[in-house]
């Protein structure tokens, strides 16, 4: 048991933490407020490539860093801290690292080493409308032809679709689930946009009869699902992260600013029920970050670890509400004006709490593995 | 990082909770219900003298000193399997004031009482609290005032808990009246219960563990009675509290009672067919007690792991207190939920279910911890004067 970052993971949180806090400011977030511009630093996005922090968790032989799950859960983090206006967690976690674990060789070839090098974006369809399971999709169907796919259906909440290369999408088969990377400029793929909270581009992407070749099908079947449910865990692991990454600023934040403002002729810091409030944050933070870590970790070393990841997400929902709204009262007014930047790290807590599934249904999932006698302590 | 445990420490769990299986024998059991979690008894004061012979209490602590030269991690793993096996183990005395005396203590301390802390021969305990000097700790009252080569000490303190069979006294006693402030005239003394200047009456309390009010009539202590320097006592007392504030919130019977009431749940029937874990609010339920233990074990190994690399950080310390005083207060009331009724019926009844007789006492006991070990309002003054960098007022 440790619980100490090892040098490589220092040197990935470093180098990460100073090219973000260096590149991300307010100012510059501004610009995308009300999808004025589309949410993308492509300049930043480069500066990562170039400090091959898109490959941290891509093999050497295609082009990384080749280190591993831990590594890039500490750059979701700081991209959390910062609310980097990037697609990291589409791009790296819900797409390349399903290509790099399940797909062949070719695939490999052709994917990763542009993933790496910012050459080509990636993107994963992980929802349809009220279903956010990303290894049960019902409303999206695959089937067989010779053996190519026809696909119809549609997913909804796909960040960055209109410029994705491709898009790592699941359909339901009459055998399980097919998983496929889709290139959204096929026929049959129509695109429509979403305005959501965070202001992320997001899509919806309705298919009807699309053709995917065989050499676009990761896995079918049962396999398929697997391969779905593992995405589900690493890409829930990565909300957790940034959401950790999010709660963390927006505390810091709100601490510092008890500590300049002033009533009553003293520093509001000084009034025990404000202190308090500030120390109920902290506690939860702590609790998010042992157990993000905890999940990341066995994940990272192979282990099962659907009860922690569970176990994590309902931490990142709950604790991402209650810092949020701890850090929007402790500012007063200056929380929620639009000119003070507090306000933009509260629509992300929102969207990593209900994204992949909310405090209340994880609970409920977690409830009936433990009614099956599969989340005993330890 | 690597927060799962080592393929030894996974073999060490393994160990201990079969030596706890053929400890706890049905007798001792029976002796520790009695004591109401306290212990004291005569087969609880044998078993902890197999415990030290057979070199557990000290198997986190370094070999000159009489441990087995593990770490921290291993200690409290220790610490967590004996508590999760319903020991009331004295870890006042072995992890908090023990660790004291060994790094602060003076030769004799170090020869005649470490060595016998570790060999589960004797007990101390902490005598802080006076009626006037709670949360304000250090407007203590209790005097000692230098007698030739010797220290004459007076005075009240309240809840010295176990001080009933305790051999010493750890006591904080003001030995500089003039300190320029107060918590700077403070000095430590381990006072012996034995001395015929030393007396204790029992409260009782609502959990039905008894605590004490200690007297100290003019009980005349030699010089090398002081532990550290002449008013050097508030680092100790600080540093003390640290550590004990780490043991109160052991996670491991909290564990053990969530694993109880999941299997007792998936055996009982319900009216109208069905189990009673079926049912929608009982699984929620126990998934918030889930989710809340593990955060509990993580937070306690990330401070045992910390001591393994000498930093102890107080805001830790304290979030760790904090977040487990008050979660096991909602894990009482969540587990006796899904208890219902039979919650409310003690042990003393005849064939009382023994997983709902123990959240009978323990939500009677619950409220202890959250202002006992310092109160959770000054927990959460360090939390955020210590972590969060926030100027606090001053006192």
């Amino acid at each position: 048991m440790d619980f100490g970052f090892s040098e490589q993971q220092r040197d990935v949180q470093n180098l990460a933490r100073q090219i973000l806090s260096d590149n991300v400011t307010a100012e510059k977030l501004s610009q995308y407020d009300d999808y004025k511009a589309e949410r993308f630093d492509r300049e930043l996005w480069q500066k990562l490539a170039d400090a091959g922090l898109l490959g941290v968790a891509i093999d050497e032989e295609f082009g990384g860093m080749g280190f591993g799950f831990f590594e890039l859960g500490l750059l979701v983090e700081e991209a959390g801290r910062t609310i980097a206006p990037l697609p990291l967690i589409s791009h790296l976690i819900s797409a390349a690292l399903p290509i790099q674990q399940f797909a062949s060789q070719t695939q490999k070839q052709v994917w990763l080493p542009k993933v790496a090098s910012g050459e080509i974006l990636l993107t994963a369809a992980l929802s349809e409308a009220y279903n956010d399971d990303p290894a049960q999709p019902y409303l999206t169907l695959a089937k067989a032809d010779g053996s190519d796919l026809l696909l119809s259906g549609e997913k909804t909440n796909v960040p960055f679709a209109h410029i994705a290369d491709r898009i790592l999408l699941a359909a339901k088969t009459s055998d399980g689930v097919a998983v496929v990377l889709l290139d959204p400029k096929a026929d049959g793929v129509s695109l429509s946009a979403q305005q959501v909270t965070t202001y992320e581009p997001q899509y919806v992407v309705s298919l009807n009869n699309v053709r995917i070749g065989a050499g676009d099908i990761l896995a079918s079947g049962t396999e398929g699902q697997a391969l779905m449910q593992w995405i589900a865990e690493r890409t829930t692991v990565a909300l957790c992260a940034h959401q950790l990454g999010t709660s963390d600023k927006a505390m810091r934040m709100s601490a510092s600013y008890t500590a300049e403002r002033k009533q009553f002729g003293v520093l509001i810091s000084t009034f025990q029920a404000v202190g308090h409030r500030a120390a109920n944050c902290f506690i939860d933070v702590e609790c998010l970050r042992l157990n993000t870590y905890q999940a990341i970790s066995r994940l990272d070393g192979g282990l099962d670890a659907t009860n922690e990841v569970q176990i994590a997400k309902i931490w990142a929902g709950d604790v991402g509400h209650r810092v949020s709204y701890a850090a929007q009262h402790l500012h007063g007014g200056t929380g929620i004006d639009r000119d003070y930047p507090l306000w933009r790290y509260c629509t992300w807590l929102r969207h990593n709490e209900m994204a992949l599934g909310s405090s209340a249904k994880t609970l409920a999932k977690l409830g009936k593995r433990i009614a099956a006698g599969e989340a005993f302590c330890s | 990082m690597k927060v799962e445990f080592t393929a030894a420490q996974d073999a060490l769990r393994k160990e201990l909770r079969t030596y706890f299986e053929n400890l706890m024998t049905p007798d001792l059991k029976a002796e520790c219900d009695e004591a109401m979690g306290e212990g004291g008894g005569p087969l609880w004061r044998e078993a902890l003298k197999k415990m030290g012979k057979d070199g557990w209490i000290g198997v986190g602590w370094p070999k000159e000193l009489g441990g087995r030269g593990m770490s921290p991690i291993e200690q409290f793993i220790f610490v967590e399997e004996v508590m999760r096996a319903g020991y009331p183990f004295p870890f006042l005395t072995t992890e908090s004031v023990g660790p004291q005396l060994a790094e602060h203590g003076n030769e004799r301390q170090k020869r005649e009482i470490v060595p016998k802390i570790l060999a589960g021969e004797c007990l101390i305990a902490i005598g802080y609290s006076e009626p006037g000097a709670g949360t304000d700790l250090a407007s203590l009252k209790t005097t000692a005032v230098k007698d030739g080569d010797g220290w004459l000490i007076n005075g009240q303190k309240m809840w010295t808990s176990l001080a009933h069979f305790c051999d010493y006294v750890w006591l904080a006693c003001r030995t500089d009246p003039e300190a320029a402030k107060p918590h700077k005239g403070i000095s430590m003394f381990m006072v012996p219960t034995s001395d015929p200047g030393w007396s204790c009456s029992p409260v009782h309390t609502l959990g039905e563990v008894r605590t004490n009010a200690t007297f100290y009539d003019n009980i005349r202590v030699a010089d090398d009675a002081m532990v550290g320097e002449l008013h050097g006592g508030w680092k100790l007392i600080t540093s003390q509290l640290n550590r004990e504030r780490l043991s109160l919130v052991n996670f491991g019977p909290t564990a053990e009672m969530f694993n109880n009431v999941v299997r007792w749940a998936q055996k009982l029937d319900l009216p109208d067919g069905g189990k009673l874990i079926d049912e929608a609010w009982v699984q929620i339920n126990l998934a918030k007690v889930r989710a809340g233990v593990e955060a509990l074990k993580l937070v306690c190994y990330k401070q045992a792991w910390a001591m393994t690399e000498g930093n102890l950080e107080m805001a830790d310390a304290s979030a760790a207190k904090v977040y487990g005083s008050e979660f096991f207060i909602e894990v009482y009331r969540l587990l006796g939920e899904v208890i219902g009724e039979a919650s409310l019926i003690s042990r003393r009844t005849e064939g009382a279910n023994p997983i709902a007789s123990r959240i009978e006492r323990l939500y009677r006991t619950a409220s202890i911890i959250t202002f006992g070990g310092g109160t959770n309002e000054i927990q959460r003054d360090i939390i955020s004067a210590a972590g969060l960098w926030m100027p606090r007022a001053s006192r």
